[in-house]
Formats: C-alpha cells, sequence, structure tokens
C-alpha cells in the first residue's frame, strides 16, 4: 500500500501513514471542519492494511496538541481497532506524545490508554 | 450526598447485569446478543464520559483563554488611551485604525499651517515661581486644544509656549475651507484669551499671557519624519516656516496672514497689507495680512466679565454660575443698582 503523507494546517494535523515501515503518525492540532471528511480515507486505508496484517511490530505515534470531540472519537475508534489488531497477534505499540507541562494532554492519554488490554501503550513526555 | 449524573446510565447497566446473572433468558442466541448489546452500550456510555470531559476541559481551557485576552485587552486599552494623549486625535485614529501605515513615508499637500507663541514669554514668566509657571501654561495650552479640536484642527505640536497646527491632512474639507477653518478658530483662540487673561489677572497673575498667530496656506510633506524606531507625525517645508515668520511679525493679540491663506478667506475677514519680508528658505518677497475685522462677526458673548474700578470690582463667571446663584446675583446687582440710583437722584436734585 503507498504511503500516506498529508501535511498540517491551522486545524488539521500531520498525518503520516507509512505502511513499509509500519509505523503511523497523527501529530498537530486537530479541530477539522468536517473531522470525518479528513481522518475517513487514511484511517479506512489503514484499517485495510491491518485487517491483512496477523503478526509483526506496529508503532503508532500520536502527539497531538489540541484536538476536539469529535477528533477524540476518531482516536478512541481507532484505540479500538489497534487494540482489536492487537488481540490477533500484532505487536502493537501506541506512542502519546505530549508536552510535559501539558497536564490536560496528559491525563487524556491515561484515559485512552486505561481501555487497552492487548496493544501496548507508553506515555511519551517531551520537552515544552 | 453525592450527586452521580450518570446514575440513570449505571442503574441501567446494573439492572442488565443482574438479569444477565438471573439466567432468565431462555434462549442462548438472544443471551449472547443481549450481552454485546449491554458490553456495547458499556462502552458508549465510557465514551460519552471521556467526551464530556474532554469537552469540560477544553471549555474551561477557553475560559482562561478569554480571561487573559479580556486582561491583555484591556491593558492595551488602557495604554493606547494613555498614548492617545501624546498624538492628535486624528492622527491616533489614523494608526490605530490601521488606516496610516507606521513607516516612514509622506506625502505632499497642500495644508494651511497655524503658529503661535506667547510674546515675550521668557521675560513674562522671569519672576513666576515654576509651579505657576506650569500651572499657565498648561491652561493656556489646553484651553487653545479645546479650541483647535473643535476646529478639526491636527495638532503637531507644543514646542514651549509655541504651538503648531495644520488643517488639510488627515482629512480636508477642500483647501478653501480648510483656511477657513484655520482662521475661524485662530480668531475664537484670540477672544477666548481675553476670558483667559480676566481669569489670570484674578488669580492674581499681573502680566498674563499675549499670544501672536501666523497663518500660512502652502504645500507641505506631511507623514512620519524620524527613524524606524522612534518617529514624529509632522509636517516639514518651507512655508512651515513661513507660517511662523508671520508669527514673528504678528502683533501681540493679533493674527497675520500669508497672502496664499489671504486670498483664500477675504470674504470673511478685513486684513491690513503689512510691509513684504524676506523668509529663508523662500525666494519670492512675502506680504503679510494682519486681521483687522471679521465680517459677520457673530459677537459671541464672553465667559468672563470683569470690571475694575475706584470703588467698584466686578468679576461674573458665568459658566460657574448656577441658577440658584444667579438668583442670588441678580439680588445683589439690583440691590446695588437701586442704591446707585438713589445716590444718583441725590446728586441731581443737589444741583
Amino acid at each position: 500500500m503507498d504511503n500516506i503523507k498529508i501535511n498540517r494546517t491551522e486545524r488539521s494535523p500531520d498525518i503520516d501513514f507509512n505502511f513499509q515501515n509500519n509505523v503511523f503518525s497523527i501529530r498537530g492540532e486537530s479541530y477539522p471542519e468536517d473531522v470525518p471528511a479528513f481522518f475517513g480515507p487514511p484511517i479506512s486505508s489503514l484499517e485495510s492494511y491491518l485487517d491483512g496484517v496477523s503478526e509483526g511490530n506496529v508503532e503508532f505515534n500520536f502527539e497531538l496538541i489540541y484536538f476536539n470531540s469529535t477528533s477524540a472519537k476518531v482516536m478512541m475508534k481507532l484505540f479500538d481497532f489497534l487494540d482489536e489488531t492487537a488481540r490477533k497477534g500484532v505487536n502493537i505499540a501506541i506512542n502519546w506524545f505530549y508536552e510535559s507541562d501539558d497536564d490536560n494532554m496528559e491525563e487524556l492519554g491515561i484515559e485512552f490508554g486505561e481501555d487497552l488490554e492487548a496493544a501496548a501503550f507508553n506515555l511519551k513526555p517531551i520537552e515544552a | 450526598m453525592s450527586y452521580e449524573i450518570f446514575d440513570e446510565e449505571m442503574e441501567a447497566i446494573q439492572r442488565a447485569e443482574v438479569f444477565l446473572e438471573s439466567r432468565n433468558i431462555s434462549s442462548q442466541v438472544v443471551e449472547k446478543a443481549f450481552k454485546t448489546l449491554l458490553k456495547d452500550y458499556g462502552k458508549l456510555f465510557k465514551s460519552v464520559k471521556r467526551l464530556m470531559r474532554l469537552s469540560d476541559r477544553n471549555e474551561q481551557k477557553l475560559k482562561e483563554v478569554t480571561t487573559s485576552l479580556d486582561e491583555k485587552n484591556n491593558m492595551l486599552e488602557d495604554l493606547s488611551g494613555k498614548l492617545a494623549k501624546y498624538l492628535s486625535p486624528q492622527v491616533y485614529e489614523l494608526i490605530f485604525s490601521g488606516a496610516k501605515k507606521v513607516q516612514l513615508t509622506t506625502d505632499r499637500k497642500k495644508l494651511t499651517i497655524f503658529f503661535s507663541d506667547i510674546k515675550d514669554f521668557t521675560a513674562t514668566t522671569d519672576d513666576l515661581e515654576p509651579e505657576d509657571i506650569t500651572f499657565l501654561l498648561n491652561d493656556y495650552l489646553t484651553e487653545m486644544s479645546e479650541i483647535a479640536l473643535r476646529y478639526g484642527a491636527t495638532i503637531d505640536k507644543f514646542i514651549g509656549d509655541a504651538i503648531l497646527i495644520f488643517f488639510g491632512d488627515p482629512a480636508t474639507r477642500g483647501v478653501r475651507e480648510d483656511a477657513m477653518a484655520c482662521v475661524q478658530m485662530a480668531i475664537e483662540m484670540q477672544r477666548h484669551m481675553m476670558d483667559i487673561r480676566t481669569k489670570w489677572k484674578e488669580m492674581g497673575y499681573t502680566r498674563p499671557f499675549h499670544m501672536r498667530v501666523g497663518i500660512n496656506t502652502g504645500f507641505c510633506n506631511v507623514g512620519n519624519f524620524g527613524s524606524a524606531d522612534r518617529m514624529d507625525y509632522t509636517i516639514i517645508g518651507g512655508e512651515v516656516n513661513l507660517a511662523s515668520r508671520l508669527e514673528g511679525v504678528a502683533d501681540p493679540d493679533g493674527i497675520t496672514l500669508s497672502h496664499e491663506t489671504y486670498t483664500l478667506v477675504n470674504d470673511f475677514i478685513n486684513a491690513e497689507k503689512g510691509e513684504s519680508i524676506s523668509v529663508k528658505g523662500i525666494r519670492r518677497k512675502i506680504t503679510p495680512y494682519k486681521i483687522t475685522g471679521i465680517f459677520n462677526d457673530t459677537n459671541e458673548e464672553r465667559r468672563f466679565l470683569r470690571s475694575d474700578r475706584n470703588g467698584i470690582k466686578i468679576f461674573v463667571d458665568f459658566d460657574k454660575l448656577d441658577e440658584e446663584s444667579r438668583s442670588l446675583a441678580i439680588d445683589d446687582m439690583r440691590a446695588a443698582i437701586k442704591r446707585l440710583s438713589k445716590l444718583d437722584e441725590k446728586t441731581d436734585n443737589s444741583e
């Protein structure tokens, strides 16, 4: 599958899905005008790809500064899907990057990560 | 007692769990479907709670940012209000509305320039304490500025006791109208000076100020001069020097115009042609015109009435008299007139 690279705008994050290396990243702020239209195509591609994967390592990086409620729903859905994929036997590592002084983003990461049963979840503070 | 906003949802889950444990479901298919439904409901419930928390956090952050922005805005408003006092209102408006870029650019425009100073300011204020000089100068500049702003003038600057004002920029009503407004303003200023002098005399200042005014109309460079770090919105050019020179040859309490200004306002004023003068930076000889009278003189009533003769001293500040004070003043005056009339009658009878 071709890699997906979408550059960030004022309202939407960078999306970097590298299917060759199994490294996927979402970075920036997320409050697009039409959240399903923005996330729909790359996440559908990701889901089709991971549906066909049953082993190996997959790394997923989230580095978000701000996101709205609809984007949060997309993240939760994605977390569920990644956890399901991990249950199939794929080693999924989810890295949640947040600025070390951003308590809000840290708490959100903890909440999102607490439901994961099979995928590994790592909180990764970065210097502000 | 704690208040639980999701108590109904939690109860629904608990009821469903109890129902499942009771094994009252006959069909295995239904039981499986019920289990799935319950699991999904639990998940949905969790998502809702999480989204609400996220929304609350974002709202709180937004509130904090708004509060901080409000504080910054108030601070900026306060600061710009203070800064405004250092600028002419028109120039302030021009900058703060974004209509004029704050950069070193100038335009060439035909302006009417007003230049005034106090005759013998140094000698007049020699014997005064610094506090008295400050009071007199500030009082004088405040009163003159109020008049200038009423006529839509752009106050360029105060240079000690001198005032530089111009008409025609940033806004112009037309060259003739600008010249008219400037001359009318100067006349009102000189009239008002009589009132202020009366007030100052009453306060004990024996040598009150006398203002001289020079007015010229001509092309000047107007805009921001200085450096990129420190600029001044002002006018320069030979025509500005000419206004200053005309002020120098004006009589105390007088207004002197250049020929250019005079031709624009001669329907309105009467002026006396003076002897030609040379001005540095201007090749042509300059003919000054001294205003001697005003057509359509409205003969406006003045604020103060002052009379100081042997045996009688009157000082009335009409603006300060309220209704009661006016009535008492009338009674006082009537009593004085009655007695004066009686004395007059006695003098007549004895003759």
